[in-house]
């Protein structure tokens, strides 16, 4: 098979899994009381939220609500149920996702009400993907060489040591440790050196933020929905900062806007290591007993190059298979991380819809977001093998 | 291969000695190799531990009536007074009562770090009352170890029911194959691609918002474990099915199936107790996962308990961290103030959290050391 065919027939399986996970939000907002979907969608009347309501005119007879029946229509919630699922289906690939709710807790957390929510996420997505992107390497830095160092000084010290701080990322709370992480800088500092400093960075200057008070992570936006909140523009054409900061020629900006993601992502990598760290060990052992590793040593080969070429090199194969799994494990730190370290990305924008008063219209949006990544990113460790292995592509 | 004796087929009668059982025998060889790793064993003995509080908890009194409220407040820069407690106080603090201290003083953070009564500090743990405002307090200490049964409880049950049905599923799946196995990998598949921490809180979202608080207390916790189950059971009926798969071509199926075995047989007695292991060390990893999960859902703020404060290992983590970040930050906004980070209120609960967690990690890579022979040289 040809590697474009391949591809092809990948990108293909994505469809029935893309459907399958709406179906599921589907369900699921189906499950949803209509009175508490009218009340996020529409906010509550005057007249009250039930179906039945006293007349105007007063009487012992209840009235229809004109709120209630207006809400299912616009809804279409008075519609047969498979209308209502292809009509669902088709607004969410047509990315006509619904409009924040006005009377939710993200709202009071100072995300426009009434926002499509594909505005709203894309403001926010970027900055998930910074973080996300700068996690990955980190953690892909730290888990592969301190991985294959392990299975070679296998039960020595070193390895013991690589296998117990990994476990203990993978057994500490993540809450605990960006906690732990955040305070410890306020603490060693005394208070008044944070992570941003007690005075103004280039990126508040440039993006107009207050200064970044101590004691607190940065950065410590007043709004709560990014400032850039509006359109697109010139100066900020792509919303990711970094990319920003260096399209309009500002690498320091840039350079800060790094500075911040580091212990976030730093935290973020402690947690997922563990995972990683153990598969690229045992495929190591696996692959240094192998007979062509003998042979390697047989002729003269250093032992170095054996380790590094020989057996390191295919290894990785393995270790890219389970990437997959790694990352969809690894998005779910997201919302605690955004959390703590007060970063506007996606899994703030889910922490905060998730809290009563619900904005279901975001719960699902960021759910459906955060499956298409983790989909996204299999297809793409697939095709990575692929491409690293032959056998999987031509089998 | 010594302890599988030949069969003396000729022989008419069965052969006299001791009735050989292969599957006691390979129990007896696992246990063999894993009482060899070190930290295998720690992680069984620390997790025997837990059981034993687990179990002595319920015979343990919880001095509930001897708490005392430790609350102040520091002057903050706009000199309004903010509240800074190391534990909410069960009602708000009545009007006027904001009173300064000085950052100065130590007492507002007790140490109470003391072995001898097993007081480790102040956390709010309301009872099991519903009406919070009964405020029986719990220290940490008393909370974690009358959250044993529930943490230990809670974490068992979910990993059992998912394993249980993926174990059925995945099994059913790989000897059927064909259309059946197709349509259930598709649909784990679908489960497997949305994060499991997004889905358990989504569905508790849903959940809660349909049932409301008509709930009562054992049915939001029976919710909170099917929201888990829903989530979990995809990885393991996809670990049963690739094993089964491997299972299925073995000599001694096709045996007994030559033999004229059913299918229910042939999956009862023999397919599924083969298959058992990796789900095995699948389940003892998970099982140290659900605390630090449901940390992370009391951290993000969503309520799972019927009374907020909950003796749970995970919640009293994620509740003391909460307190402390708070107490830290705004003592850390204050000029000249010298803040008290108490410490031992995180540190005992994550400790606890901790060691679970780590201790099936061992034991989990012990057990699998112990059944892979390519790893047990």
């Amino acid at each position: 098979m040809r590697m474009w065919v391949y591809i092809a027939r990948r990108v293909l399986l994505l469809v029935p899994v893309l459907l399958g996970v709406m179906t599921i939000t589907f369900i699921l907002i189906s499950a949803i009381p209509t009175q508490q979907r009218l009340v996020s969608a529409f906010g509550s009347p005057k007249y009250g939220t039930g179906e039945w309501i006293a007349c105007p005119g007063g009487g012992p007879v209840l009235c229809k609500n004109p709120w209630w029946t207006h809400g299912i229509h616009t809804l279409g919630l008075d519609q047969p149920v498979p209308v209502q699922w292809a009509k669902y289906m088709y607004n969410t690939f047509t990315l006509n996702w619904g409009y924040t709710s006005s009377n939710s807790y993200l709202a009071q957390a100072g995300v426009p009400g009434g926002t499509p929510i594909t505005q709203i996420l894309s403001w926010y997505m970027p900055y998930t993907l910074e973080l996300a992107a700068l996690s990955l390497f980190l953690t892909l830095i730290l888990s592969i060489p301190v991985g294959n160092r392990a299975a070679v000084y296998r039960n020595r010290p070193f390895d013991q040591g690589a296998r117990l701080l990994s476990f203990s990322g993978f057994a500490l709370p993540a809450f605990l440790l960006a906690s732990v992480a955040l305070l410890g800088f306020v603490i060693l500092s005394g208070g008044f050196i944070t992570i941003c400093g007690g005075h103004a960075t280039p990126l508040d200057l440039w993006y107009g933020l207050p200064p970044s008070l101590p004691g607190y992570a940065c950065p410590p936006y007043s709004g709560s929905a990014p400032h850039w909140v509006g359109s697109f523009s010139e100066t900020y054409p792509t919303h990711f900062i970094t990319v920003d900061a260096l399209i309009n020629g500002q690498p320091l900006i840039a350079l800060d806007s790094i500075r911040r993601l580091v212990l976030p992502a730093l935290t973020i990598a402690y947690g997922s290591v563990a995972g990683l760290l153990r598969f690229v060990r045992n495929s190591m052992l696996e692959v240094m007993n192998l007979d062509y590793i003998r042979t390697a040593r047989a002729k003269g080969v250093p032992e170095a190059v054996v380790i590094s070429k020989h057996a390191g090199r295919n290894s990785l194969n393995v270790t890219v298979t389970v990437l997959g799994l790694t990352f969809a494990f690894f998005i779910t730190g997201f919302p605690v991380t955004e959390l703590i370290f007060n970063l506007r990305g996606i899994g703030l924008l889910f922490t905060w819809s998730i809290l009563q008063p619900y904005d279901f219209g975001t719960i699902f949006g960021t759910t459906i977001v955060f499956s298409v990544i983790v989909v996204l990113a299999n297809i793409i460790v697939d095709i990575i093998y692929a491409y690293l292995d032959p056998r999987v592509r031509l089998g | 291969m010594g302890s599988n004796a030949p069969l003396d087929e000729k022989s008419p009668t069965p052969v006299a000695g001791p009735r050989r059982h292969p599957q006691l025998d390979q129990l007896k060889r696992t246990w063999y190799f894993l009482r060899k790793n070190t930290l295998a064993m720690v992680g069984l003995s620390i997790i025997l531990i837990f059981v034993v509080v687990a179990l002595a908890s319920f015979g343990y009194p919880a001095p509930g009536a001897k708490m005392t409220l430790y609350c102040g407040t520091y002057p903050t820069p706009a000199n309004n007074c903010a509240q800074v407690c190391t534990y909410a106080p069960p009602s708000p603090a009545p009007p006027g009562t904001c009173y300064a201290v000085s950052a100065l003083q130590k007492s507002l953070v007790p140490p109470t770090i003391s072995f001898s009564p097993l007081s480790l500090g102040p956390l709010p743990l309301g009872s099991l009352a519903p009406d919070p405002s009964t405020g029986l307090f719990y220290n940490i200490a008393d909370g974690l170890i009358k959250g044993a049964p529930w943490s230990l409880g809670i974490s068992v049950s979910i990993v059992g029911s998912g394993a249980l049905i993926g174990l059925l599923l995945g099994a059913i799946a790989g000897l059927k194959g064909g259309y059946f196995d197709e349509a259930v990998m598709r649909f784990t598949d679908i489960f497997l691609s949305i994060p499991g921490l997004l889905l358990v809180l989504v569905l508790l979202a849903v959940l809660s918002a349909s049932l409301g608080n008509s709930l009562s207390f054992l049915g939001r916790i029976a919710i909170l474990v099917g929201a888990f189950v829903v989530t979990w059971w995809p990885f393991y009926t996809r670990i049963v099915r690739g094993q089964v798969l491997v299972t299925r071509e073995q000599s001694y199926v096709e045996a007994a199936r030559a033999s004229g075995a059913s299918n229910s047989r042939l999956l009862l007695k023999h397919i599924i107790p083969n298959s058992m292991y990796p789900v095995f060390v699948q389940m003892s990893l998970d099982v140290g996962t659900v605390p630090l999960l449901l940390g992370v859902i009391i951290f993000l703020g969503f309520p799972i308990w019927p009374s907020s404060p909950f003796p749970e290992w995970g919640t009293i983590s994620a509740l003391s961290v909460q307190n402390i970040e708070n107490l830290v930050l705004v003592c850390a906004g204050v000029q000249g103030a010298t803040c008290y980070f108490p410490w031992w209120q995180i540190l005992f609960p994550g400790l606890t959290v901790f060691l679970f967690a780590i201790s099936v990690n061992f034991l989990s890579d012990g057990i699998r050391d112990a059944l892979d022979p390519r790893l047990r040289r």
